[in-house]
């Protein structure tokens, strides 16, 4: 029953917390929900407590104040589940002389993985990552990208329900960074979640959930559209048109946000409520030519800074 | 607080798999492993030779008034003394303290007289010991012809007892006996310093690349990674142990009376000893420079104040309760009973092997509760 319930609780669930490093304050009065079965994403500039918080969810750090619960546990009982934890540290915590297949091993064996399962799991994740053929070099022989890739395959080896990665595709060339992703989402189609730290916004795009961190609050969450609306970013529509000038007139008179007009390119810039806008505007009027511009992440969150 | 965290389950499967780990790192470190091969010979020339007290170019008078001849031929067989041979006490004494001679020995039929410099105490006690050794040999010569008179009867039987331990002893040569008790004590000396140093160094790595703080947030517990070391660890101790024991016994000749088994025993308890020490002391070092650093605050005093070079009776009374609490105290007293006396298991039992446990098991318990605390 208990277990029951720890299942549809969010897989990570903090209210009011608090924590500071002698008189400065990393963590303050975060509250946030991680739901289960999600790649979220924690956003932020440097220093705003992302990795604070990444060790506040693993009991790492003794908080000074609020509630923190880590798959249905109290923080305080966490260690009771880090079987079911993957953690990814900024340090590629790793034995740099140990090969690859020893390095798995290794972890492996903290989690008391029997050895034919052991073998299936570090084949696999060693295709995954694309090292399968250096399975027998040592790890300190390998580039920077490549120990980012074994620092991950190490995290993954116990199957963790919930893995919390703090920057875990720095160095990845994006081929491979896609690759990464398209193994988050096979994760989360089977119920785990996936907390991500990192400072690439392409990167947050692709989360289902972002949260925007700053000063060691949740400034902002939700899907990246949501923030995006949240920031009150509209997409944008660039119209050339033969008479410019006119019909932004016109645009106007009908209730379209008129951005700019660029006399000398033909250009008029409109800014969006929404996308089925588009539509009666060009019963309207006939472009030459147009263009969408979708606002960006980067865009939100800086629009978030400046609002904050 | 720190009770609360300790994740006390015990699991030997995850030991095991720290200990391999320890063993396929530091195997595949060659030159450590060539370094505690090697650097117990280097140390047992350095120690067992330098302060072995064998000492040439002494210059040493001789007054002969007759009535020692065989202490005298002791004397003139120590190829190593340069003997003058002197008319009367009173020029000896003239030389001596002038400087031109290191002493004298007057032999008159009564009474033998040592003059000695005694501003160069070793000069000073290696003539005392060559003197007093000669002069046991001659008791021995005179008992032993006594005893070969009739009339002495059973009286004779027990002092012939006493003859035959005198003799004994005088046999290892006073070289060699230095030696003797020197060896049992670089092995204890030399498998601290190396474990201590290889474990403080682990562990500041663990820290510096994060594997710690991994271990941290994974079912093992600080119980089981401090266990994981000292059994991985025990591998190498024991190898190196072995060729230290090898090298003291066959190559510097230094006697094996008890069980090897119970030396390697010993030594087994004082490397888990230092690891755990290692262990703990990484926790103040924030590299592997400063883990270096350590070495004249914690590995000095234990050379200083084992009793192995210097005696504890010589270390100043308000130093040696320190001497009693360091572990290479017990670990080259036990080492030398069972070497040198042939001692067993329970005769080093108290206070040596149960010193030796607390000390592992102090320290292991603060290895345990520090791992943590840097993190939190």
């Amino acid at each position: 029953m208990a277990s029951d319930k720890s299942a549809q609780s969010p897989a990570v669930s903090a209210r009011g917390v608090d924590k500071s490093f002698g008189r400065i304050k990393v963590l303050d009065d975060l509250t946030v929900d991680i739901p289960r079965g999600v790649t979220y994403c924690l956003l932020g500039p440097n220093g705003s407590g992302k990795t604070t918080f990444i060790r506040a969810i693993v009991g790492m750090l003794k908080l000074n104040g609020g509630d923190l619960t880590v798959l249905g546990q109290p923080v305080s009982q966490v260690q009771t589940i880090y079987s079911r934890i993957g953690y990814m540290t900024q340090h590629k915590a790793l034995y740099p002389d140990l090969t690859l297949q020893e390095n798995l091993e290794f972890f492996a064996g903290l989690y008391s993985i029997e050895k034919q399962e052991r073998e299936r799991r570090i084949t696999d994740l060693l295709d995954m990552v694309n090292l399968l053929e250096h399975r027998h070099r040592l790890a300190g022989d390998l580039s920077g990208g490549m120990y980012q890739r074994l620092s991950l395959a190490c995290t993954l080896i116990h199957e963790p329900e919930l893995l919390l990665l703090d920057e875990p595709t720095v160095g990845v060339d994006p081929r491979l960074r896609q690759t990464f992703w398209d193994y988050f989402d096979r994760l989360t189609s089977q119920g785990k979640t996936v907390l991500i730290t990192t400072h690439l916004m392409d990167e947050a795009e692709k989360c289902k959930i972002v949260g925007y961190m700053r000063a060691g609050r949740m400034t902002a969450v939700g899907s990246p559209d949501e923030i995006k609306r949240l920031a009150g970013l509209k997409p944008r529509l660039e119209l050339w048109l033969k008479e410019p000038e006119k019909d932004a007139a016109r645009l106007k008179d009908l209730g379209y946000e008129i951005d700019s007009v660029d006399i000398a390119e033909g250009l008029v810039r409109i800014r969006l409520q929404s996308h089925d806008r588009i539509k009666g505007l060009l019963e309207e009027v006939a472009p030459l030519d147009m263009r969408l511009k979708e606002p960006t992440l980067e865009e939100a969150f800086l629009r978030l800074s400046e609002a904050a | 607080m720190i009770g609360m965290n300790l994740k006390v389950d015990v699991d030997p499967r995850r030991i095991g798999v720290v200990a391999l780990r320890v063993i396929r790192q530091l195997k595949r470190d060659r030159r450590t492993i060539g370094l505690i091969t090697f650097a117990p010979i280097v140390l047992m020339i350095l120690f067992g030779y330098a302060l072995s007290g064998d000492m040439s170019g002494v210059t040493l008078g001789l007054v002969d008034g007759g009535g020692h001849d065989v202490l005298k031929a002791h004397l003139e067989g120590i190829k190593d003394f340069n003997i003058l041979y002197l008319g009367s006490e009173s020029d000896a004494e003239r030389l001596v303290s002038e400087g031109r001679l290191n002493g004298a020995v007057v032999l008159e039929p009564g009474e033998v007289r040592v003059l000695l410099d005694a501003t160069s105490i070793q000069i000073s006690n290696t003539i005392l010991a060559a003197a007093q050794a000669g002069a046991q040999e001659e008791m021995a010569k005179l008992l032993e012809s006594l005893a070969s008179l009739p009339s002495q009867g059973a009286k004779s039987g027990d002092m012939s007892g006493d003859v035959n331990l005198i003799v004994t002893r005088y046999l290892f040569g006073y070289d060699l006996e230095m030696m003797d008790t020197v060896g049992p004590a670089i092995l204890g000396l030399v498998v601290f310093f190396f474990t201590f140093i290889n474990a403080s160094i682990s562990f500041i790595r663990e820290r510096s690349q994060g594997t710690l703080e991994k271990f941290m947030v994974s079912p093992l517990s600080r119980v089981e990674m401090v266990s994981g070391y000292v059994l991985g660890f025990s591998l190498f101790t024991l190898l190196q142990s072995t060729t230290t024991l090898l090298v003291v016994t066959y190559g510097f000749g230094v006697p094996m009376r008890g069980n090897p088994l119970t030396a390697l025993a010993v030594v087994l308890l004082l490397g888990a000893g230092a690891l755990v020490l290692g262990s703990f002391f990484s926790n103040f070092a924030r590299s592997e420079f400063q883990v270096v650093q350590f070495i004249p605050l914690i590995i000095t005093p234990q050379i200083v104040l084992c009793g192995v070079w210097w005696p504890l009776q010589s270390v100043p009374e308000f130093i040696r309760p320190i001497s009693y609490i360091l572990p290479l105290t017990y670990a080259g007293d036990a080492l030398r009973s069972v070497m040198l006396k042939g001692a067993g298991v329970t005769d080093i039992l108290y206070p040596d092997l149960v010193a030796l446990g607390v000390f592992f098991l102090v320290f292991f318990l603060a290895a345990t509760l520090m791992l943590r605390r840097e993190v939190g």
